[in-house]
């Protein structure tokens, strides 16, 4: 009889240990705000283009969430969205001309609704309307601007190699590829400390039949996509010389923080305002226009 | 029983092993009711399968937690991610590697016994005694174990999911460096509770448990009574639970996501 006894305590403590596990699995790993869905009310809101946005993604004023897409359907007869928000019952004060935005949060994120109030007395009411929408932000298409992209380079026979002095490499590496036009000409052969400059020195190797690179061209690092790699750009200058083996491009444009990049971006909102951050080149877009010839 | 058969034979016996073991499953629910009355053989099964398997599954749920700490980390930073460590931590173990390691090892560790004591009973005609003694072996042997099983399979998961999120934290936090509020925050904000917590640890390993149990008292009731069934019928336990846990963890997946 004892024996039994101490199956049944330590049974009821494996089960005690099982249901405190599933306990703290449900209450520390996730978010009881994520599914909390009290009283709330209903808004309608139509927007151009919703991305990725999905039902249950939150709505937020301020950044503080308010509630959660409830349903998205396409507009009888019409190409927009139809986006029932469901917000909560205590923050019903929101003005008639709010203006319903759909963000990422972060680069990768998940997209949500952000409500910016507007300044009128009226508030919308449950199964309201609110008219001023701003659509999903084509970080791609923002970002196009700034970044080419395509394949490394292939095995290449003959080569050349050039240096290019930059202020900042980011995370170019080694067989990393040189690319003119957004085709691969060449490859990153080495990435040094320049130790008198103060700077990274890299070598290319380039294509010999790719000898027709004026030497007054600018080199440049870009990233291939949003997380791609990095490579070197060459944009060709006006210059009726030449590159040749162990010559130096002079004006280069280092790696540029895509942080500083979206952020400059966002704030200034047009691409060609954005410095340059080479740290002599002041304008590798149009390299021929308005620098010398620079040799070694 | 091991004698040669033809292929055709083999496909069709598989099919008769199939069917037999969905009545067989028929009988123990009809026999449920009728077993109430051995509680107490229940409540020692439970202790024997699922008390008695805690170490190993704690400890399994803890290196495989550090080893998906380890590699999400390393692959993670490629693209600047570390810290999404925890949430994918916890998504993996939660949705797939906690129920089905969870219950590879229940398989292993419970269900093999299970077979070769139910076996041993078979072929030492304990079985028949019971019968001759109007004892209902359905009821007394088969019934508690498969439900001591059902019950084990979700608690046991849950203590692996827990040691799994422990070790993941462990290697992330303390080891690597990754922010302490960082990971919870993160982790806490793409896990949600119904679909990953309920749908996938709860529903899933118990829909495993039921299987793995019920698998394991088939061989072992209709096991041949010779010490050489017993040994097939064990290794068939194994080898039918793994196959049934991944095939049915691909079906639940689609349904429950």
């Amino acid at each position: 009889m004892s024996q039994r006894k101490s199956y049944a305590v330590g049974t009821g403590l494996f089960i005690v240990l099982g249901f405190a596990a599933l306990a703290y699995l449900a209450t520390q790993t996730t978010s009881v705000a994520n599914s909390h869905q009290g009283v709330s009310y209903t808004v309608d809101a139509q927007f151009a283009n919703v991305g990725q946005l999905k039902e249950g993604a939150p709505v937020k004023v301020a950044g503080v969430r308010v509630g959660q897409v409830q349903s998205i359907a396409l507009e009888p007869g019409k190409d927009v969205a139809d986006v029932t928000l469901s917000i909560d019952k205590k923050y019903a004060q929101i003005p008639t001309d709010s203006v319903a935005t759909i963000y990422t949060s972060g680069l990768l994120g998940d997209q949500y609704v952000g409500v910016q109030f507007g300044g009128a007395k009226t508030y919308v009411a449950n199964g309201g309307h609110i008219g001023l929408t701003k659509s999903t932000q084509p970080l791609e298409d923002m970002l196009g601007k700034f970044l080419g992209g395509g394949s490394a380079a292939d095995a290449i026979g003959g080569t050349y190699s050039v240096t290019a002095n930059f202020t900042n490499v980011g995370a170019l590496a080694v067989g990393a590829p040189v690319k003119m036009a957004g085709v691969a000409i060449g490859s990153v052969a080495s990435v040094k400390a320049d130790p008198v400059k103060l700077n990274a020195l890299v070598t290319m190797d380039i294509d010999k039949k790719y000898s027709q690179i004026p030497d007054d061209s600018a080199a440049a690092i870009f990233t291939s996509g949003l997380i791609g790699s990095q490579y070197v750009a060459i944009q060709p200058g006006g210059s009726p010389n030449s590159l040749k083996d162990g010559d130096q491009l002079i004006l280069t444009q280092s790696a540029v923080q895509l942080e500083d990049l979206i952020g400059k971006f966002l704030v200034s909102g047009s691409p060609n305002s954005g410095s340059n951050a080479g740290n002599n080149g002041n304008n590798a877009n149009n390299g021929p226009s308005n620098s010398p010839a620079g040799k070694h | 029983m091991s004698a040669q058969v033809g292929r055709e034979n083999v496909v069709l016996q598989s099919l008769a092993q199939i069917g037999a073991c969905g009545l067989f499953l028929l009988r123990i629910l009809a026999a449920l009711p009728r077993s109430l009355r051995h509680a107490g053989e229940t409540v020692r099964q439970l202790w024997f399968v699922g008390a008695m398997s805690l170490i190993i599954i704690m400890t399994c749920g803890l290196f495989v937690g550090l080893v998906l700490g380890l590699q999400l980390y390393y692959v993670l930073a490629i693209f600047g991610g570390t810290s999404a460590t925890g949430s994918v931590v916890a998504l993996a173990i939660y949705r797939e590697l906690g129920p089905v390691v969870t219950g590879l090892l229940f398989a292993g560790r419970a269900g093999t016994s299970i077979t070769a004591e139910i076996g041993l009973m078979r072929a030492t005609d304990q079985i028949a005694a019971m019968e001759m003694m109007a004892v209902d072996p359905i009821a007394y042997v088969a019934a508690p174990r498969f439900l001591a099983g059902l019950i084990a399979m979700p608690l046991l998961c849950c203590v692996f999911c827990a040691m799994g999120i422990f070790g993941g934290h462990l290697v992330g936090v303390s080891w690597l460096g990754v922010d302490n509020g960082t990971f919870w925050s993160n982790m806490t904000a793409n896990v949600d509770l119904w679909k990953d917590v309920i749908n996938s640890v709860i529903w899933k390993s118990a829909a495993f448990g039921a299987v793995i149990s019920l698998i394991a008292v088939f061989q072992g009731y209709t096991t041949a009574p010779t010490s050489e069934g017993v040994a097939y019928a064990t290794t068939r336990t194994v080898v039918a639970s793994s196959i049934a846990i991944l095939a049915l963890d691909f079906v639940l997946t689609a349904f429950l996501m």
